[in-house]
């Protein structure tokens, strides 16, 4: 046996050419079917692992996508808005935990997300270094704005005008960064977090000012009967909120009636969660739920039905390959027919340069499928790294 | 050999498998230890002292307003709102008290808004000064008054709300809690029924408050009350003096109700007008000695001696 192993491994190795076209052929079709299906499946489970992590999002009725990309990654178009009254009605009922999300604004192309103190206790979130938010107008950022910003604690961040010509709409806020979060490998890694109440200050719902009842602010008031006082369009309004002039920071009107993108509902148990579903199904319900599990598995459903012709391109042109490489053992047998007649007239039995034949074929085969495990491994391991790092060039 | 492999393998897979969650499996927010106390944290010292009669050695309360000031107008920093993020509950005055609440990160789920049964009986203030933007319209801030404790039929309904927040987040213990409530409601039904008899035939007389933090006691024992703005240790300036003196004059009051014993020369001049100084702490801070109920016979004490007269 080891003499037929030897004289398969020098005629290899002779025709190393030839050998190792073989070998990377047979490498190939194995791997690039294997290897995409990994890469997919890696994919799919980073983007399903985060629906998986988040029950139910309830959201102004419209696209149930837009809903979800918007609230798990912070990306898409920022769904229609709805009432904090609807995270008020889902906490009051018992039936789930509300963390109410904001999502309308940015600070220098990264998400300011406004959400509740539970959402960094629900994504398990933890401050690396600094605090978390505390106070109005108080922000913590992910690790890699805190890179991209070059910020961190005691340094601020101001958010972004929607629109330079809209000055009395949206304005910009400073806001004190006060903590950094560490790093969690998701996209929390690339938002500003800020209490709800903080985007609303930014959206204009909450302001501080002067006191109106001082003498100084006399310019800036309308009119003045008994208690009550109409200010002016001169008032002047804060666009940082510091430790001197928090306490003047109020809001006008009943809280529940401002906006919110999503709520992520956390039910304790499967009934609440089926009860609390179904209160959203009536006809006159202007909100919807949606499960992130399902709406990621019907786009994901997209994404491998695409993947599905490119793996049964791939094993088309494989079957080709595969022939083609049978043919060239083929062919390459008709050309070493003095060879083979040579090892019979030296003492070899049929037996054993078939062996010789079947050997070289083997260890050919054997060779392109090890690569291929290789090299399905090293995807399996480092693919998703570098089609994020592709992503961020 | 190959076969051990093989089995092994297929053992790995099914396990692997077998720990993979569940579509739609809800990460649970981390439960509490229910061996550990319930860790409370209050804006007020009646609150305060109602969870510790309720909860008992099953709760720790935990009241961090500097024991000098008021706590109402206390304003927490950073590091004391963290300490109130990481407490199991956060228990609320309600009807505006504490309007830090409403500028600081505080968890939702936990907060406990223990006026909100009564929330369409606060008594809002008419004295308040109000601002608008524009022309266009009024949006009210309307000062609603908020010690509401001072009513103990309010101050009830108070005590119930935490033994309903005490029972939901550790329902094991639901009639210790259940007993501790039982017992502060019979005092505090008590302490309402001296307070009726001692005050009983007053609703037409006039009374002056010395603040505007006595509307709730005004109400439920139907006192005919108006405030003024006098502080217990300052001497009012001439025209707080010229503002009581208006009230007087349609407002013929012969007793005025202090939070803390006066200036005696603001007594004395109460005293040239005919009107008498009466002390009824709200005790809405850590009472130097006693406890909240201990306050409150105090206050009855005080009423009861100005009202039975020389």
């Amino acid at each position: 046996m080891r003499q037929t192993l030897y004289l398969a491994a020098r005629y290899l190795a002779f025709h190393r050419i030839k050998t190792a076209i073989l070998i990377t052929s047979i490498t190939l079709i194995l791997y690039l079917p294997v290897g995409l299906r990994v890469l997919v499946a890696q994919s799919s489970e980073r983007l399903t692992a985060r629906a998986m992590a988040t029950p139910l999002i309830v959201g102004a009725k419209g696209s149930p996508l837009e809903l979800v990309l918007n609230s798990l990654y912070f990306g898409s178009d920022v769904p229609e808005k709805m009432r904090y009254a609807e995270s008020i009605r889902i906490a009051d009922s018992g039936l789930a935990l509300a963390i109410p999300m904001y999502t309308r604004f940015h600070s220098q192309g990264h998400p300011i997300v406004g959400t509740g103190f539970e959402y960094f206790r629900f994504r398990g979130l933890q401050v690396e270094s600094g605090r978390q938010i505390a106070m109005l107008g108080e922000c913590v950022l992910g690790s890699r704005v805190a890179a991209t910003l070059g910020v961190g604690p005691g340094d601020s961040v101001v958010s972004s005008p929607e629109n330079v010509f809209d000055l009395a709409g949206v304005y910009p806020l400073k806001m004190h960064v006060v903590g950094i979060l560490a790093y969690s490998d998701s996209p929390d890694d690339d938002a500003i977090f800020v209490d709800l109440k903080t985007a609303w200050v930014i959206e204009g719902l909450g302001h501080g000012h002067q006191d109106l009842s001082a003498p100084e602010a006399a310019s800036t008031v309308l009119s003045r009967e008994g208690g009550k006082v109409t200010a002016n369009a001169s008032v002047v309004q804060y666009t940082e909120i510091t430790p001197q002039n928090i306490d003047s920071f109020h809001f006008h009107g009943d809280l529940s009636g401002n906006p919110v993108t999503a709520v992520i509902a956390v039910p304790p148990d499967q009934k609440a969660s089926a009860i609390l579903q179904g209160r959203y199904q009536g006809e006159g319900e202007k909100a919807q739920i949606a499960h992130p599990v399902t709406v990621m598995d019907e786009l994901l459903d997209t994404i491998l039905t695409v993947q599905s012709f490119v793996v049964a391109g791939a094993i088309v042109v494989g079957a080709a390959t595969l022939a083609s490489a049978a043919l060239v053992f083929m062919l390459s047998l008709r050309l070493r027919r003095r060879e083979i007649e040579t090892l019979f007239k030296i003492g070899g039995s049929r037996r054993a340069v078939g062996t010789v034949m079947v050997s070289e074929i083997v260890a050919v085969l054997l060779a392109g499928v090890i690569l291929a495990a290789g090299l399905t491994f090293l995807t399996s391991q480092f693919g998703s790294v570098v089609i994020r790092a592709l992503i961020r060039m | 050999m190959r076969h051990q492999g093989f089995t092994l393998l297929a053992l790995t897979l099914v396990a692997i498998g077998c720990g993979a969650p569940e579509p739609g499996d809800a990460p649970a927010v981390a439960p509490a230890t229910h061996d550990a106390k319930l860790s409370v944290y209050v804006v007020n010292y009646p609150l305060a002292y109602f969870a510790e009669r309720i909860g008992g050695d099953l709760v720790d309360v935990d009241f961090p307003a500097p024991p000098d000031g008021d706590p109402a107008f206390w304003v927490p920093d950073a590091d004391r709102v963290a300490a109130y993020q990481g407490a199991d509950l956060i228990l609320l005055n309600g009807a505006g008290y504490a309007g830090w609440v409403d500028r600081v990160t505080l968890p939702p789920s936990r907060l406990v808004n223990t006026s909100m049964s009564f929330k369409d009986r606060y008594v809002v203030s008419e004295d308040a000064v109000v601002h608008s933007h524009g022309p266009e319209g009024e949006h009210d801030h309307g000062d609603t008054a908020f010690t509401t404790w001072l009513d103990p039929t309010l101050a009830i309904e108070h005590a119930a709300a935490i033994r309903d927040a005490f029972a939901a987040a550790r329902p094991e213990h639901e009639a210790v809690f259940a007993g501790g409530f039982e017992s502060l409601k019979t005092d505090l039904l008590e302490l309402d029924a001296s307070l009726e008899q001692v005050t009983a035939g007053q609703a037409q007389t006039p009374v002056l408050g010395s603040h505007p933090v006595y509307q709730y006691l005004s109400r439920r024992y139907e006192l005919n009350l108006r405030s003024v703005h006098f502080e217990p240790d300052e001497d009012p300036d001439a025209k707080g003096w010229q503002a009581l003196d208006e009230i007087l004059s349609e407002h013929p009051a012969r007793w005025m109700l202090w939070e803390a014993e006066p200036l005696a020369t603001t007594a004395e001049k109460l005293e040239g007008r005919g009107v008498a100084s009466v002390v009824f702490d709200p005790c809405g801070n850590v009472p130097e000695e006693g406890d909240f109920l201990t306050v409150m016979q105090r206050n009855l004490s005080n009423l009861e001696r100005f009202l039975a007269g020389p």
